[in-house]
């Protein structure tokens, strides 16, 4: 047997999307999240295109799944042991933070969100497999939850030196220039130019 | 023929304003500069710089975005063949016969004949665009619910099949897009669907954030984990110009190369990179020098580039005529004219007539420009190349962010954008083609809208879209082609084609 493994892989996650889209439309038995109105062929309710392309998906899906199994070979790329504990703790990590946050009242905003992602991946990027993944996601992460409280600049600074990590090749001195470069650029194209809404310094919003 | 002339005029009129041609200019130079860089295409940088257009007026707005498409198309060829680093992917056949002809010391050649064969090509698609444009709109006039739902279909399909990879996929990620679609306010009861409650989300998926996060950061995240050493130019550009030869040898596959990329551009799915493959196959079998493929044959250099100009500029047909994308740039472009508030679709050419002959004008406008300002710049190109990624990494995620965060100006957008960086980064993982999925995206709302519409009229009787004969034949041409491309035969030949 030559199992593509990416096949197999594909083929799970569109049923598993097709399966909670299902759900929560509640063509399943009647139970689900938002129970869309099904209607008849001749006057759709909200629930039946939904329906239709979810099915669909899920057929494509077993397809894959099924054909997956003399496609190969075709593998993912192997993992360490240090990437999957990296992910397993940074996604419960993650799912922790969002949990209490929202629980606590912590939500305006999605700054629960942003933090949970934040950590997350920053967990993630301890092992040096996922850590383009890892940095690159975290600083657009920390740009979205210092814009607002802190302003464009600071932003900007923090989501250059997160990223840089991502490349071993960045020295701390072409960081910092290729910050300020960026914090004047951006300025003047978004500020200056275009004078876009967005809070530049902090306190400014 | 009159009353074209007379279009074309209003259209030169519109394009010639002064603003109109800085943009054309702007997005032209962009492009280019897109185009030379690899690692970053004309989708990540449409959507990047989508918000920076809502200011202008639509028509400036759609000029200075496909200023960027076409202009990505020539400086994608420059790198090509100076350095063998295809910019785009509908450059890649150019480095077969290009960088061969550098290194023959003819790299001025053949960057003038890539240069001249987009310009010959970009002026006779105009003309094709201008010419086909409103006799479309007249047939598209006449379709009916149930004929869009199935040209719809077809168009979705056959992205599919073109697209690069297992067609089953493919059309597995067009599902997918046409289920994100769904995510949002229905529109004909106003309920809210797999909104969880989020009130950002009852507009729907951001159409920004997802091309964004799979296109532009997905790809940032690719490109780091496989660092490639970048050569430095080595050896000189040589005399720009033909010899008489040479240039004799040209004529012959600038215009095959115009024709079939003309057609190879209307197709859905097609687009620019399906043209460059399809007409280097052709030169190779029917040139008269083709014993000199593969040590630097000019005719492998004249044809695929005007191919994949030409196929750039028709591929605006389906759009403009009726409102469908060929391809996931025309994706965008749908997306940029909805939020300028404009339908795209048959009668944009009668509501709109600035914007529709205006865009033709300009894209002859901006393939000139392209013309006289690419080869005297391409000292500056090959410098920009000299910018190590380290730098330009950055650069890109600032202005992804800021770019997201003020569509809305909102920091879920931003969230969003970094959501589906994860997913798209999964999709490569997992060679799962991510352009059908933005295509079912914007055309899987426009289909639920028909088909509902359809089945209203038709009484919920299904058979309507067999018994009409517009749709029934739409749908028997999709169906045709996914039981061909089913077929083992047909398939090896598209995966040799589209080969990279």
């Amino acid at each position: 047997m030559k199992v593509s493994q990416k096949d197999l892989w594909a083929g799970g996650l569109l049923m598993f999307l097709a399966f909670i889209g299902l759900w929560i439309n509640g063509g399943m038995l009647g139970l689900g999240l938002e129970q869309h109105t099904l209607g008849s062929a001749r006057r759709m309710g909200p629930g039946y295109m939904p329906m239709l392309v979810l099915w669909l998906q899920m057929a494509l899906g077993a397809i894959i799944f099924v054909a997956a199994l003399r496609n190969g070979p075709d593998d993912l790329e192997s993992w360490k042991k240090l990437d999957f504990v990296t992910l397993a703790v940074g996604v419960a990590v993650a799912l922790l933070i969002w949990r209490v946050m929202e629980a606590t009242g912590y939500n305006t905003n999605y700054i629960q969100v942003g933090l949970a992602c934040l950590v997350g991946l920053l967990l993630l990027a301890i092992s040096p497999a996922w850590r383009p993944l890892g940095m690159v996601l975290g600083s657009f992460a920390i740009f979205g939850l210092l814009l607002e409280p802190a302003g464009l600049m600071i932003s900007i600074v923090a989501l250059c030196v997160i990223s840089s990590v991502a490349d071993r090749e960045h020295t701390p001195l072409g960081v910092a220039g290729m910050s300020l470069f960026l914090c004047v650029l951006c300025w003047f194209v978004f500020i200056y130019e275009l004078d876009i809404r967005v809070p530049v310094w902090p306190g400014s919003f | 023929m009159e009353l074209l002339l007379s279009n074309l005029a209003h259209g030169f009129g519109v394009a010639l304003t002064l603003n109109n041609v800085l943009f054309a200019l702007l997005g032209a130079l962009i492009g280019t500069a897109i185009g030379v860089l690899p690692g970053i295409g004309p989708v990540a940088t449409i959507s990047l710089l989508l918000p920076i257009t809502f200011g202008q007026p639509a028509t400036t707005a759609i000029i200075m975005l496909a200023g960027i498409y076409y202009g990505a198309q020539y400086g994608g060829s420059t790198t090509s063949i100076l350095l063998n680093l295809p910019g785009e992917v509908s450059s890649v056949v150019t480095t077969l016969e290009g960088y061969k002809m550098a290194r023959n010391g003819r790299a001025g050649a053949a960057l003038t004949i890539a240069a001249v064969g987009s310009f010959i090509a970009g002026s006779f698609s105009t003309l094709l665009v201008a010419a086909s444009g409103p006799a479309l709109t007249q047939v598209a006039l006449s379709f009916g619910p149930a004929d869009y739902f199935s040209l719809m279909l077809l168009g979705l399909v056959i992205s599919a099949v073109l697209a690069q990879g297992s067609v089953l996929k493919s059309i597995a990620m067009v599902v997918l897009g046409v289920t994100l679609g769904l995510v949002g306010t229905d529109v004909q009861t106003g309920q809210q669907r797999f909104t969880f409650g989020v009130p950002e989300l009852s507009d729907g998926l951001g159409f920004v954030s997802i091309a964004m996060g799979i296109f532009g950061i997905g790809e940032i995240i690719l490109n780091l984990e496989r660092p490639e050493a970048r050569s430095v130019l080595s050896g000189k550009v040589g005399s720009l110009m033909l010899t008489r030869a040479e240039a004799k040898r040209c004529v012959a596959p600038v215009i095959r190369g115009t024709l079939l990329g003309s057609v190879l551009g209307i197709l859905p799915g097609g687009g620019a990179s399906l043209a460059a493959f399809g007409s280097y196959m052709l030169e190779s079998k029917v040139s008269s020098h083709r014993h000199e493929f593969g040590t630097g044959a000019i005719e492998g250099v004249a044809g695929p580039e005007s191919a994949n100009n030409a196929a750039a500029q028709t591929s605006f047909i389906p759009l403009l005529t009726l409102g469908i994308p060929a391809n996931a740039v025309m994706a965008l472009m749908v997306g940029a004219l909805i939020i300028q508030g404009i339908q795209p679709g048959p009668r944009m050419v009668e509501a709109q007539p600035d914007l529709f002959w205006g865009l033709i004008c300009s894209m002859w406008v901006g393939n000139l420009m392209l013309l006289v300002i690419n080869l005297p710049l391409i000292g500056m190109w090959v410098k920009l190349l000299q910018v190590p990624y380290k730098y330009l990494y950055p650069a890109i995620l600032v202005f992804c962010a800021i770019g997201v965060y003020s569509l809305n100006n909102s920091v879920f957008d931003v969230y969003q954008t970094l959501f589906f960086g994860i997913l798209g980064y999964i999709f490569s993982k997992l060679k799962m083609e991510a352009a059908p999925l933005l295509i079912g995206f914007v055309l899987g709302p426009m289909m639920e809208e028909h088909l509902r519409r359809a089945m209203l009229l038709s009484r919920g009787d299904i058979t309507v879209f067999v018994e009409r004969p517009i749709s029934a034949t739409l749908l028997g041409i999709a169906f045709i082609a996914l039981a061909a491309m089913l077929l083992p035969g047909l398939r090896s030949g598209k995966d040799k084609a589209l080969a990279e």
